[in-house]
């Protein structure tokens, strides 16, 4: 196998019988062996089981019984989604050696679908510390430049499926963490509408802002993933009880006549991105006009409100959830995690109304923004990635991050590449859409990936010597 | 709103009212997160208008 395929262009071979799930599985398995040493973005391959997946994969392939557009397809998870019988860590001491009973509701989604599972993918440690270099494995590095952040927390997935090592992976998402790394990477990531996809099985960051989603190379392998995760889960509080779109439904029928509003504001007063960022915004609107989408700009709260109200929240969850762990055994966490969560313990009670009611104003904003639009676009990164080692401790708190408002209102958006930076790494954009609208949001990425040449280029990884 | 800065020996204070490790060296590696933290409680303690919340706009200086 020469080429790294997408998640759709392998399901039609495999349909078609053109591509057998084992060459596939032994090909990703071979690169993982080759490549990983230098990207760390597994902290464990289950290669039994992959080949055990694949052969029966492929048994359905021969037999025409197929079950789909996954049936073959190597993917793996991020290291927070539980997987019986094999190791799930969170990437911490405090969870070393923990060995679930049972899968993740959406771990047997993927497999019910016939994926071939690769393995466990790095995580920033329980969702949140991260990059840290005191945790019992290193944190992923990019592809795209090694001695480069991933951004996280589902770095190991950003990692895997941008070097081509699985076609597809899970992520999780309370604060941004399925688009930073999509955006860092150069890949596609979804964040799903609160309650599309179930948290059962998932190991909790902060229940109210958690989303569980899908990573890929393009935005159509996300439909087609995701199409696979989603549905009610009773085990999940949140988890929506409504039929399941068709993700893939509006999928080549181009972007005439949605209505786009740009939040520029947010990538160029509040929190000011890149000149390539800016840049790859600018151009992915000036397509979306000459395609026949209505393009304008539209004004939210600051950035910095949205960026309040989810990091407290997120914190205070988070020290709600490990509050008894962290008296217990507090120098288990990583510094990055253990610093950041116990922060919760210098606000009130009074703290957590005033944000919880801000959310709300927030809410009912972003839903009047969006009464006559179809999509939001701001930018999901400020730029290419840092160097790893420039990564500050307090770097995700103290600038406005461009996707917690998508996190406290609970509203899908993706992130998909628009082009280079001048250091050669990629920049992004993100799309929003109102709740349960994914079909649109992958309409309209799909339209201009198609039209870009982004995702013809994959990173080159000089190999270990 | 303006919130009170914080100072070592107060984040000390809280560290060890929910039951957290409160030395020193603690207190100085949070320092800098803790004051980040004031100014994001003052921006969530900014006024709220009456709609924010139907159940908990009740406010003693009704507005």
């Amino acid at each position: 196998m020469s080429e790294i395929l997408t998640v759709a262009e392998a399901g039609r071979q495999i349909a078609a019988k053109t591509l057998s799930p084992v060459e596939l599985t032994k090909a990703h398995l071979d690169r993982i062996r080759q490549l990983d040493p230098k990207l760390n973005a597994f902290l464990l391959v289950t290669e039994e089981r992959a080949l055990a997946d694949a052969k029966a994969a492929e048994a359905r392939q021969m037999s025409g019984a197929l079950r789909g557009p996954l049936d073959g397809i190597p993917i793996a998870h991020k290291d927070i989604y539980n997987t019986a019988g094999i190791r799930t860590t969170a990437h911490s001491r405090l969870l070393e050696h923990n060995v679930p009973t049972r899968d993740a509701h959406t771990v047997k989604k993927w497999a019910d679908a016939g994926t071939v599972m690769l393995g466990k993918l790095a995580t920033h440690e329980f969702a949140f510390g991260g990059p840290s270099f005191d945790l019992p494995w290193p944190p992923a590095r990019n592809p795209w430049n090694t001695d480069h952040f991933t951004a996280g927390s589902s770095s190991g997935t950003g990692a895997a499926v941008a070097a081509g090592l699985i076609l597809g992976g899970t992520g999780s998402d309370t604060g941004g963490s399925i688009r930073g790394p999509a955006a860092l990477c150069g890949i596609a990531g979804i964040k799903p509408t609160y309650g599309l996809s179930s948290r059962a099985g998932i190991l909790p960051l902060a229940f109210s802002l958690d989303h569980a989603g899908p990573m890929a190379w393009t935005s159509e392998d996300c439909a087609l993933l995701l199409q696979a995760m989603a549905g009610h889960d009773p085990e999940d509080p949140a988890s929506v009880d409504r039929p399941v779109a068709n993700f893939t439904a509006e999928i080549g029928k181009g972007v005439k006549g949605l209505r786009i509003g740009v939040v520029r504001h947010f990538f160029e007063a509040d929190h000011r991105a890149s000149d390539a960022t800016r840049a790859g915004i600018d151009s992915a609107m000036d397509f979306f006009r000459k395609e026949g989408a209505e393009v304008r700009d539209i004004t939210l709260s600051p950035a910095a409100e949205y960026h309040a109200v989810g990091y407290l929240l997120m914190i205070n969850e988070a020290f709600t959830l490990h509050a008894p762990w962290m008296r217990e055994r507090f120098h288990d966490y990583g510094e990055l995690f253990r610093d950041r969560v116990a922060l919760a313990a210098t606000f009130s009670g009074a703290d957590i109304v005033q944000a919880t009611r801000r959310r709300r104003l927030l809410c009912r904003e972003m839903t009047e923004a969006m009464a006559d639009l179809d999509i939001i676009v701001s930018a999901s990164q400020p730029g290419e990635a840092p160097r790893i080692a420039d990564v500050a401790k307090w770097a995700n708190m103290e600038k406005p991050s461009f996707t917690m408002p998508c996190n406290v209102t609970g509203f899908p958006a993706i992130s998909i590449c628009t082009g280079f930076g001048e250091g050669g790494l990629p920049v992004s954009m993100q799309l929003s859409g109102k709740p349960f609208t994914e079909p649109t949001l992958f309409r309209a990425a799909h339209a201009y990936e198609t039209a870009t040449p982004w995702r013809k280029t994959r990173p080159h990884i000089p190999l270990p010597r | 709103m303006s919130i009170p800065p914080i100072d070592e020996a107060t984040l000390r204070t809280l560290l060890a009212r929910a039951g957290l490790p409160d030395s020193p060296e603690q207190a100085k590696a949070m320092m800098p997160g803790a004051e980040i933290v004031q100014r994001l409680l003052a921006r969530v303690n900014a006024p709220l208008p009456r709609e924010a919340e139907p159940a908990l706009t009740f406010d003693v200086v009704q507005k």
